[in-house]
């Protein structure tokens, strides 16, 4: 969050320019701006999807490693090529079938989402009523806190017993774990709002609400994204936590059954999945974000 | 420059005060050191269409004072007005123009100039009026780019232009290109007293400096180190339009720039309360 601060820091004297802009835009003043920088700056090193692949084929090196030359038997770590087995014959499959990943993973996801949805936007709310009002940050703070401390997996079988094993807990419990981050995020940056910016909004009357859409709430986006983002994941483990308590389908059942049945490759390659998706995830709340908050990303584009 | 060469001798700027400063005087309380008392019984007139500087020390007050004016700050003594009525908070008649310009970084200039209008509910004509005062601001064909596309001393035309949106009469600024390069500052400088020309506004500006306070105003005032009062005002009586070129050279200017350096240094050596 720090970093979103100091990235918010203005340089004044900071020249961002095209040069398809011509001395005949400004009047006599044009010899102040008529040094144009170059827009993409060269970049220093390799870039990230370089770097990534090679973690991940170092990572499937030790594992083959591991298998081969240490002999590591397969009921603690399976061989890769038994996981890519496993996924394949869950990928390459009708997509209504119910041996494949895909109608687990279209349930666990669409549980995932709603609860996300639902808990993000409890978060922004409450973190707006909070942030807006001393009287609702004192009176809702600790119990946030005190909600925030309690391990979410020892409440799970509690929702569980409140909403059943149907689609419901798992919902619940995804935007039980999307709603803190997202809560904070939303209230630690609505506050963050720099007090010349409000000075502007009152010198022009603006209205409570006024400040807070045209001001507060843009200012937030930086810090509600980095909420966003810890929230999305949340909510998969959320929905995935549910569905090991009890559920019809799910990557969560998925797990278990390969469990039941010791079939090692089978979770792991369920966890894959759940990797990458998470990846998925993160990245495009990322993507979004860069989108909406271009201007915090000035010159890193 | 393009501009109707008008000048300000002879406007006999004493006529009623737009702006009525009498006896202002401001203590403030905060956490580190106690009760502060910034101002102490200020007394300073503007007239309508006036350009005032003022200078001072460090800490003497002189921002507090501009905020009292925008609205935004209380006073405790005295009485401060606008076109005959008691300061009670902000009003359509001033428009701020902040350090650093204060623009929002999420909104494309254009937006940034219209927010006066947009927060007021003001819509009407509001188009025309904002490519005009970015025409004449030299930002015609930036009103898409955002703040952070331009450099400092475009954005903080694009303040100006956006305290200009409402119309209002009086312009206050608090240092506005104190963020700037010595060279963008006298470019601004000029653009400044340029649009001061062609809208005639009353402007109180803030500065520190002191070449700039006797370029852009008819007056300067001295303030004295908190708490801040007003030690001298000083008549300005050098032709405009001024440019930097001419008017070193001016004679009046030497001895006006001396003057109130003398009474800045005094400042710095008389010990504060």
């Amino acid at each position: 969050m720090t970093d979103t601060l100091t990235r918010s820091a203005d340089s004044p004297a900071e020249i961002v320019q095209r040069a398809d802009v011509g001395p005949d835009a400004a009047l006599q003043s044009s010899v102040e701006d008529a040094a144009p920088v170059p827009r993409t700056r060269p970049r220093s090193g390799v870039s990230g999807s370089l770097i990534a692949g090679i973690g991940l084929v170092v990572l499937i090196a030790l594992w083959v490693l591991a298998v081969r030359v240490l002999r590591v038997p397969p009921y603690i770590l399976p061989a890769p090529e038994a996981v890519l087995k496993a996924l394949w014959s869950g990928l390459a499959i009708d997509p209504a079938s119910p041996k494949g990943y895909y109608l687990p993973l279209w349930s666990t996801l669409s549980n995932a989402a709603t609860g996300f949805a639902i808990g993000s936007a409890l978060g922004l709310l409450l973190g707006s009523l909070m942030a807006e009002s001393r009287w609702v940050e004192k009176l809702l703070m600790p119990y946030a806190f005190a909600l925030q401390s309690l391990p979410k997996v020892a409440i799970a079988p509690l929702v569980v017993i409140w909403f059943g094993f149907g689609d419901g807990s798992k919902i619940a419990i995804a935007a039980l774990l999307s709603f803190f981050p997202v809560l904070i995020n939303s209230f630690t940056g609505l506050r963050a709002a720099e007090p010349e910016k409000l000075d502007l909004m009152r010198s022009l009357s603006a209205t409570r609400f006024e400040t807070y859409r045209i001001v507060k709430l843009p200012n937030a986006a930086p810090f509600i994204f980095a909420g966003l983002d810890m929230a999305v994941v949340y909510a998969l483990l959320g929905a995935i936590v549910a569905e090991f308590l009890g559920a019809q389908q799910g990557m969560g059942v998925v797990i278990t059954q390969a469990q039941a049945v010791s079939d090692v490759a089978g979770v792991f390659a369920a966890l894959v999945i759940l990797g990458v998706l998470g990846i998925v995830l993160h990245s495009s709340v990322r993507r979004l974000e860069h989108r909406v908050v271009h201007w915090a990303h000035r010159g890193k584009r | 420059m393009a501009t109707p060469q008008v000048s300000r001798e002879g406007h006999a700027p004493r006529g009623r005060p737009l702006i009525d400063i009498q006896r202002v005087s401001k203590t403030y309380v905060t956490a580190s050191s106690g009760s502060v008392h910034a101002l102490n019984k200020v007394d300073l007139e503007i007239a309508d269409g006036e350009f005032v500087c003022v200078v001072g020390p460090s800490g003497c007050g002189k921002s507090t004072l501009l905020r009292m004016l925008a609205g935004l700050d209380t006073y405790d003594g005295g009485t401060l007005s606008l076109d005959r009525q008691p300061v009670t908070g902000p009003s359509g008649k001033v428009g701020v123009v902040f350090q650093a310009a204060n623009l929002l970084p999420w909104l494309t200039v254009r937006e940034n100039v219209r927010l006066p209008l947009r927060v007021g509910g003001r819509h009407e004509a509001a188009d025309a009026r904002i490519d005009g005062l970015l025409d004449m601001a030299g930002l015609g064909d930036f009103g898409r780019r955002y703040p952070y596309e331009l450099s400092g001393g475009m954005q903080q035309r694009a303040g100006i232009c956006r305290a200009l949106a409402r119309d209002p009469q009086i312009l206050l600024m608090d240092e506005p290109f104190g963020a700037l390069d010595a060279l963008t500052r006298e470019r601004m400088n000029m653009e400044l007293q340029r649009i001061w020309q062609a809208n005639r506004k009353t402007i109180l500006l803030i500065t520190h400096s002191i070449s700039e306070a006797i370029f852009l105003g008819d007056r300067v005032v001295v303030m004295s180190a908190r708490p801040g009062r007003v030690l001298a005002d000083l008549e300005v009586p050098i032709p405009r339009p001024r440019s930097f070129d001419t008017i070193v050279s001016h004679p009046r200017y030497a001895a006006l720039a001396s003057e109130i350096r003398g009474l800045l240094n005094a400042q710095e050596t008389t010990p504060n309360d």
